[in-house]
């Protein structure tokens, strides 16, 4: 096993080995190219060598040929001198090939002098545009989201934060990948040690291949066992720029056109964007009914598991004779009915997510409640508990972090079976190991259940609550940032006095 | 003098409250009543506040202990006694704190057998609630204290339930006051202290604050809650119950839940009982916590391992302290050293450092 590395590190290296056996190597892909051109001025024989595929026909004929052969260049210094392009990149240095062919770059070589390379971008773009948000979608506020270009995205980020203080430091991640990682903040306002932290989490990355910023979390959260997601992904510049000024770092990955955000609390995965862009009462009252609706969508199955399996007498009597009635004919203890819907819906939910639109998310809830109606006619599962799941299904989508609405699918199960096991007291201890649990995580060192606990007052402006802007002068406590004033409070505080 | 603690380990001094707060409120608010109103009558309610001006006055002298050793109480006994006896005094809180899990899981244990489900297996729940133990000992002194947050802030909404029982309680059953003997009143202070019991885990944790002397005073308002909660309780249950039904009610508080009524909800005991399981938990941590630690601290062990060992004898137990009698007895033993150690050790640990302290300096 250990052999089979170091082989495999010995192929990835590049030292020691001429341009003819790199161009042995390259040459057996189809989209290869090396041409040979005659400088008409001082007929110099030239050589382009390219990747097909990765370069932009256009840029190489209209902007780099003509030029380079009509004009006196002798030598690859000329080139870069010579040529109206930016771009343009001299070495000796025979490692950078690969990596600059397989990068969109042009190698110039003049035949005379074979060891003098003159690398010339010209990348091609292909890509879609921007477009607006999918997941966090918003019916007013911006609408742009981000792309899988990481120039785009980092482009979007800092047309809204135009200061010489945002920093974006790069990173190369994955052996055969080479992703681009970037990694942004505000100097002088995110705390330092926060900073350190991911720019050494990135450096120690040893994974070959990354395709998206969401490998990037699980590698480099604090806990990787936890099915809560530590750090914040979004699709929205909007709500990157609005974290990043609270002193937050962000995290931008080449090809993903989810950004994340860190470090992050809780209560932030019950926050949208869209609560920024509503009057502070508005969204205050809708944040607290994300949270009901969460408790609600966990709780409300293993609750009636618990409660019709033992603790019938918990029921009014009144109550009680339409739930005996609703499960007159059901042949199945609750935990079985249960557990057919539960099921149901999820297979239902997965489905949806597999079909191409958001159509088929429609199609999978209608499914299940036409699915459900007709078990409830069949008298294997009660109309009640239908109503419960159906209503907790709906509850769970009010989550506006998709990654956390997952997290929440899963956690009514070991919930079920705890209320099977020991009714409302198994519910009970199922949440002293979930909250636990959440008080052992942490998000880039900060504690992942602030404000609630540590309990911190001042954070609680923008954490349950939304208060209004002019109470949100301080940054977060949590984030220890450099900077704690955003604005001056006074000046924001004042009022005028009666007719004044 | 010891290695003081890292400051990312530490809790605010706010924090240190809720500990001491939770470990005072255990399995006894349940059946306090009856064992209180044994000597003094209706008028226990005074002991009640009684004994709680007399935690006070402990914890200030807890405070001086550890200022003084600038430390915990396992220094301040290696300090006074010298390594050898000092440290087998600190094996013996070892006991303690393992007897201090077993009366208040194996109470929570009782209760749930005899209300809830009487086949419950102590065995299965044990383990299961001990497991639950470890895993927020393993998150450190900080998970600690969040558990103890909770464990009191969530349940709290309970505190409302007792209302009902104020419509149907009778107050001038309380009458007349001071009706007693003051030995009456002391003996029933004396078996109140059973239940206050829990807050010298302040000499085992105070190195964890980060700042003492800014704790006191939230320490202090924590006790003087707690002792205004118990003497509040006790009101409402004298006025609630007659004292020849009282005499027979060992589990007082719950029986005022029968009461309650709400639209959706019959038997509120139910929801009570199963609130109280998360209310014992910050004590059962607390106590697999300071136990292991002390462990660590006089055995070398590592927590990590100590805290299995403990949970393990605590879970043999239970076992063993199944039934209602030997459940007594083992309370009211516990109680009993529970009620040297911090009545009458603490004070005397006191004088023995400010002796040695002046010897020390001769």
């Amino acid at each position: 096993m250990n052999n089979f590395f170091k082989k495999k590190k010995r192929w990835l290296q590049k030292s020691e080995r001429s341009v003819e056996k790199q161009e042995q190597e390259i040459k057996k892909s189809l989209d290869y190219s090396k041409t040979h051109f005659i400088n008409q001025k001082n007929n110099k024989t030239f050589t382009l060598t390219f990747i097909q595929t990765l370069v932009d026909d256009k840029i190489v004929n209209n902007n780099m040929l003509p030029p380079l052969i009509e004009e006196e260049i002798a030598s690859v210094k000329e080139v870069e001198k010579r040529l109206p392009m930016s771009d343009i990149f001299v070495s000796k240095d025979k490692n950078e090939i690969e990596n600059k062919l397989f990068h969109g770059y042009v190698m110039v070589t003049f035949d005379d002098s074979p060891e003098e390379f003159a690398f010339i971008g010209a990348a091609k773009n292909i890509g879609r545009s921007v477009t607006s948000p999918e997941i966090e979608f918003s019916v007013v506020g911006p609408k742009e989201a981000f792309i899988e270009s990481l120039d785009q995205n980092i482009n979007m980020i800092r047309k809204r934060l135009p200061i010489k203080e945002l920093i974006a430091e790069e990173f190369k991640i994955g052996e055969l990948t080479k992703t681009k990682v970037c990694l942004l903040y505000i100097d002088g306002v995110t705390n330092k040690q926060i900073i350190n932290t991911v720019q050494q989490r990135l450096s120690e990355i040893d994974k070959d291949e990354i395709s998206d910023s969401s490998y990037l979390t699980q590698i480099i959260s604090d806990n990787g066992n936890s099915p809560f997601p530590q750090l914040l992904d979004s699709e929205r510049p909007d709500r990157i720029v609005a974290s990043l000024a609270e002193g937050k770092i962000a995290i931008v990955v080449d090809g993903s056109p989810h950004v994340l955000i860190g470090p992050t609390q809780l209560t932030e995965f019950f926050n949208s964007f869209e609560d920024y862009l509503l009057n502070w009462i508005l969204a205050s009252f809708i944040r607290l009914i994300r949270l009901f609706a969460v408790t609600f969508s966990i709780m409300i199955t293993p609750i009636y598991v618990a409660v019709v399996t033992y603790h019938y007498e918990l029921i009014p009597k009144d109550l009680l004779s339409t739930l005996i009635i609703s499960r007159r004919v059901i042949p199945f203890p609750p935990i079985l009915e249960a557990l057919f819907l539960e099921v149901t819906i999820e297979l239902l939910r997965e489905a949806g997510a597999r079909l191409p639109t958001k159509v088929g998310q429609t199609i999978g809830i209608v499914g299940g409640i036409v699915l459900g109606t007709a078990s409830v006619e069949a008298g294997l599962t009660s109309n009640v508990l239908l109503i419960f799941i159906a209503l907790s299904a709906l509850a769970s989508f009010t989550t506006p972090v998709y990654q956390m609405s997952n997290t929440i699918r899963i956690l009514r199960f070991p919930f079920l079976f705890m209320a099977e096991l020991w009714g409302l007291l198994g519910i009970t201890i199922a949440f002293g190991f979930l909250l636990t649990h959440l008080l052992r995580l942490t998000s880039l060192g900060q504690p992942f259940m602030e404000p609630i606990f540590p309990f911190r007052v001042k954070d609680y402006k923008d954490a349950l609550f939304r208060f209004p802007f002019n109470m949100q002068a301080k940054r977060p406590i949590f984030l220890r940032t450099e900077k704690p004033q955003r604005f001056s409070e006074e000046k924001a505080k004042k009022k005028k006095d009666i007719d004044e | 003098m010891q290695e003081p603690v890292h400051e990312r380990l530490q809790i605010s001094p706010f924090m240190a409250a809720f500990i001491v707060m939770a470990m005072q409120f255990g399995i006894g608010v349940l059946g306090f009543q009856r064992i209180v109103a044994k000597e003094a009558g209706y008028d226990a309610w005074i002991s009640i506040i009684g004994i709680g001006l007399l935690v006070h006055f402990i914890v200030w002298i807890m405070y001086r202990i550890c200022e003084a050793v600038d430390g915990d109480i396992l220094t301040a006994n290696v300090y006074v006694f010298g390594k050898a006896i000092g440290n087998t005094i600190n094996s013996f809180f070892i006991i303690y704190f393992i007897s201090a899990c077993v009366a208040v899981l194996g109470g929570l244990v009782e209760v749930i057998r005899t209300w809830m489900f009487p086949n419950l297996s102590p065995l299965l729940f044990g383990s299961m609630y001990l497991i639950l133990g470890i895993y927020i000992v393993y998150g450190g002194f900080r998970t600690v204290t969040g558990i103890s947050f909770f464990g009191l802030v969530i349940p709290s909404y309970l505190l409302f339930s007792f209302a009902y029982a104020i419509r149907y309680g009778d107050f001038t059953n309380l009458l007349p006051i001071l009706d007693h003997s003051p030995l009456e009143l002391l003996k029933s202070a004396y078996s109140m202290s059973f239940t206050v019991l829990g807050f010298g885990v302040l000499l085992f944790f105070h190195p964890f604050i980060k700042n003492p002397e800014k704790s006191k005073k939230w320490v202090h308002g924590g006790i003087f809650l707690i002792t205004l909660i118990y003497a509040i309780l006790a009101i409402i249950s004298f006025a609630y119950f007659p004292p020849a039904l009282l005499n027979k009610s060992i589990w007082a508080t719950l029986e005022m839940w029968k009461i309650v009524r709400l639209p959706i909800i019959e038997r509120f005991e139910y929801l009570g009982i199963a609130n109280w399981s998360l209310i014992i938990l910050p004590n059962v941590a607390i106590c697999l916590w300071t136990a292991s630690r002390v462990i660590k601290h006089v055995f070398h062990l590592r927590q990590r391992k100590g805290v299995w060992f403990v949970a393990a004898i605590c879970l043999l137990l239970i076992l063993i302290v199944d039934s209602r009698e030997r459940m007594d007895m083992f309370t009211s033993f516990h109680g009993k050293i529970g009620f040297g150690l911090a009545f009458v050790y603490t004070p005397l640990l006191y004088l023995a450092i400010i002796i040695a302290k002046k010897v020390k300096k001769k």
